[in-house]
């Protein structure tokens, strides 16, 4: 069976998306009798009034040789063909959530009004058509409040498994991810004030800007924290981050309001570590159940600096947590091998 | 610089029009460019046809890349300041297949409103280019005779040719192409019944149409008497492979109906320092083979062919002049990634 998997593309901008979609085409060409390709349309967000033409564009072209597409980002998702299921990452959120929130791209203007109106109805006309829908529980809540269609919820599994296996329980908290003003590594820096455990904090990842860069390491020479917290910025190997959650003590996952668990916290689950968030850091408290497989506090600095003395004072607990968090994680069985069967079953 | 190349593609199908673009993000890597490459669908029913080319049409890469190099039609109709096309052949079907029975729509005056549609499309959004480039003389002539626009031609190399070489001619004749009946193959397999010499026939390559075709050939060389002479590697034939099949031919042979362009089975041919044996209604290939200098541009008959065949296999230093000739000529007609990518970057 050809699988051809589409997706939108910004040229020259790669993240997160782009990656999982590469992979699931690999994960995809892997399984037998399978064949499978990408497919990666242009798009263009700015002005608003363009998302017009993006979806005309989506919906005007033509797949031939395909027995199957899959589509993953709004507008691609839009390509017409009779045999079509949806792995959602996600709609166009400026016409939903963000514009509720005030925080879309979309003018409040009669026009903008039309055009919001364009996607939702884009979005409308082509759900009914899909033989089935998969997504994160957040785009899964999204879409049935905004859409009212149901989906099934899909996890996108950590890419390299094998990696992540876990190891000696050391004296560090660990935050991997993207680094940015979004994913609050600078709280936990800050926490590190507050600490009076002997715990140490390790933060890798690759920053979004330089700038990004510059405030983490800023902050940690104004507290004097030199000593107590490793910056380990840039394009890291994964097996570098896998020997950063392998040997530490427990892992730190700060995001605001994410869509998804994310990596890190998989990661982390998958090598049997807590994982310390914040209240509002929405997918990762679909794992993180405080006391059980991590703790949960309130983002500020001095209630994660009591939560990092907390998982050093009480290393039995933290461990215990770490494995927990590994029963539940294989327990949900979110694997690539189960997300392809399900994709095609 | 930041380099976008577009194409059109059909998903699942690889060929030479994804080769050309794929080398050629490598080549530009490796100067120092940052390349995205974009592929599109594109289904030419009459009836959708002209939708797609909207679709195109309306996608904005202007602000996102310094320059786009565009090849499969009609990836030419996106807009761009600094468009550049290394063009390698038209919609066939309503250009020069036209009066053929490929023609997709009738010859009525609703069918004619259709290809004239098509060539003003066409005309209009080529005329943007900056500089249009063709992949031989034979689609630039269509350039000029269809849509009176002047191109340049450049060929497209090949990647890596220098892994090809030569260990001496043997006593084959190898063909390493697609089994395809404008392919040919059997007009060789015809050929050695002409022979006088032993010579001997290698056809190296897979069938992507119904088998049919490549059953025939079978049949046809049994027919003849020839199963010891003909030898089949009807499969998909890996690049060492084809290094080593050519490197012990004695010459190779790259006989298809009236292709656009020289085809890289007669480049492979040339790398390896084999003499090329082709026809006079090859096409392209006529464009790069001079007969009895660098091979032979036989008449399409197995009469000529076969005499082409014993006249290499009676005259070794002959076969192996020509050989060394055909490398030469691949290099006077300057066939170079450095040459392509200063020239679609001038």
């Amino acid at each position: 069976m050809k699988v051809l998997v589409v997706n939108d593309m910004v040229p020259f901008l790669r993240g997160g998306a782009e990656a999982l979609a590469e992979e699931i085409v690999r994960r995809l060409n892997g399984t037998k009798g399978i064949e499978a390709e990408l497919l990666s349309i242009p798009v263009k967000w700015e002005p608003a009034e363009r998302i017009i033409e993006e979806i005309l564009i989506c919906r005007s072209m033509r797949l031939y040789n395909t027995d199957l597409m899959i589509g993953l980002k709004f507008p691609a998702y839009l390509v017409p063909h009779s045999r079509k299921r949806l792995w959602l990452l996600d709609q166009f959120r400026q016409a939903y959530d963000l514009w509720d929130l005030g925080q879309s791209n979309i003018p409040k203007t009669p026009r903008g009004h039309e055009i919001r109106q364009a996607v939702i109805e884009a979005d409308n006309h082509c759900f009914p058509d899909c033989e089935k829908i998969f997504a994160s529980q957040a785009v899964a809540n999204r879409l049935l409040r905004y859409n009212s269609f149901d989906s099934e919820i899909l996890m996108a599994p950590v890419n390299d498994p094998e990696l992540f296996v876990g190891g000696e329980y050391g004296s560090y908290i660990f935050c991997g991810g993207r680094i940015n003003a979004g994913m609050r590594q600078h709280l936990l820096v800050e926490a590190m004030r507050f600490t009076r455990s002997n715990a140490n904090l390790v933060v890798a990842g690759a920053a979004d800007t330089p700038a990004d860069a510059a405030l983490l390491q800023a902050s940690v020479e104004r507290h004097q924290l030199n000593d107590r917290v490793h910056l380990d910025v840039g394009f890291l190997p994964l097996t570098r981050i896998a020997k950063y959650v392998n040997e530490a003590l427990a892992c730190a996952y700060l995001p605001i309001d994410e869509d998804s668990v994310g990596y890190a916290t998989m990661e982390a689950f998958g090598s049997a570590k807590a994982v310390l968030t914040v209240s509002d850091s929405g997918g990762p408290l679909d794992i993180v159940r405080d006391g059980d497989t991590g703790l949960v506090v309130h983002p500020d600095p001095e209630s994660l600096a009591a939560a990092i003395d907390r998982l050093a004072d009480n290393r039995n607990t933290t461990i215990k947590m770490g494995k927990e968090a590994h029963a539940l994680w294989l327990s949900m069985n979110v694997t690539w091998p189960t997300t392809i069967e399900r994709l095609l079953g | 610089m930041k380099i976008a190349l577009c194409s059109s593609f059909v998903p699942f199908v690889d060929g030479g029009g994804r080769f050309i673009v794929e080398w050629l993000q490598r080549k530009l890597i490796e100067h120092g460019h940052e390349v995205e490459r974009i592929y599109l669908p594109f289904v030419d029913h009459p009836q959708d046809m002209f939708a797609q080319m909207v679709a195109y049409r309306l996608i904005d890469l202007t602000e996102s890349c310094d320059r786009l190099i565009a090849f499969r039609p009609p990836s030419y109709m996106l807009r761009h300041p600094c468009k550049i096309l290394w063009f390698i052949h038209h919609f066939r079907l309503y250009y020069d297949l036209w009066d053929t029975e490929y023609r997709p729509v009738p010859d009525s005056v609703a069918g004619r409103a259709i290809r004239d549609t098509v060539f003003a499309a066409d005309t209009a959004t080529l005329s943007e280019a900056r500089h249009i480039f063709t992949n031989s003389r034979t689609v630039s002539d269509r350039l000029r005779h269809f849509n009176g626009i002047d191109s340049e031609v450049l060929y497209p190399p090949l990647q890596d040719a220098d892994r090809f070489r030569s260990d001496g001619y043997g006593d084959e004749i190898v063909c390493v192409s697609r089994v395809e009946h404008h392919k040919r193959q059997h007009l060789l397999i015809e050929a050695l019944r002409h022979t006088r010499t032993p010579v001997k026939l290698r056809l190296c390559g897979m069938s992507c149409s119904p088998p049919t075709y490549s059953e025939e050939l079978k049949a046809l060389a049994s027919r003849l008497g020839l199963d010891g002479r003909v030898i089949f590697e009807q499969r998909w034939i890996s690049e060492e492979e084809k290094v080593e099949r050519l490197a012990s031919a004695l010459a190779a042979a790259y006989v298809p109906f009236d292709e656009d362009s020289y085809g890289y089975p007669s480049l492979e041919g040339s790398h390896a320092r084999k003499a090329i044996l082709t026809t006079t209604d090859s096409g392209g290939v006529t464009e790069l083979v001079v007969d009895s200098v660098n091979g032979y541009v036989c008449a399409p008959h197995p009469q000529a062919l076969g005499e082409a065949m014993d006249r290499l296999f009676l005259d070794r230093s002959r076969a192996s002049m020509m050989g060394e000739a055909a490398y030469q000529r691949v290099l006077d007609l300057g066939i170079t990634w450095d040459k392509v990518v200063q020239k679609l970057l001038a």
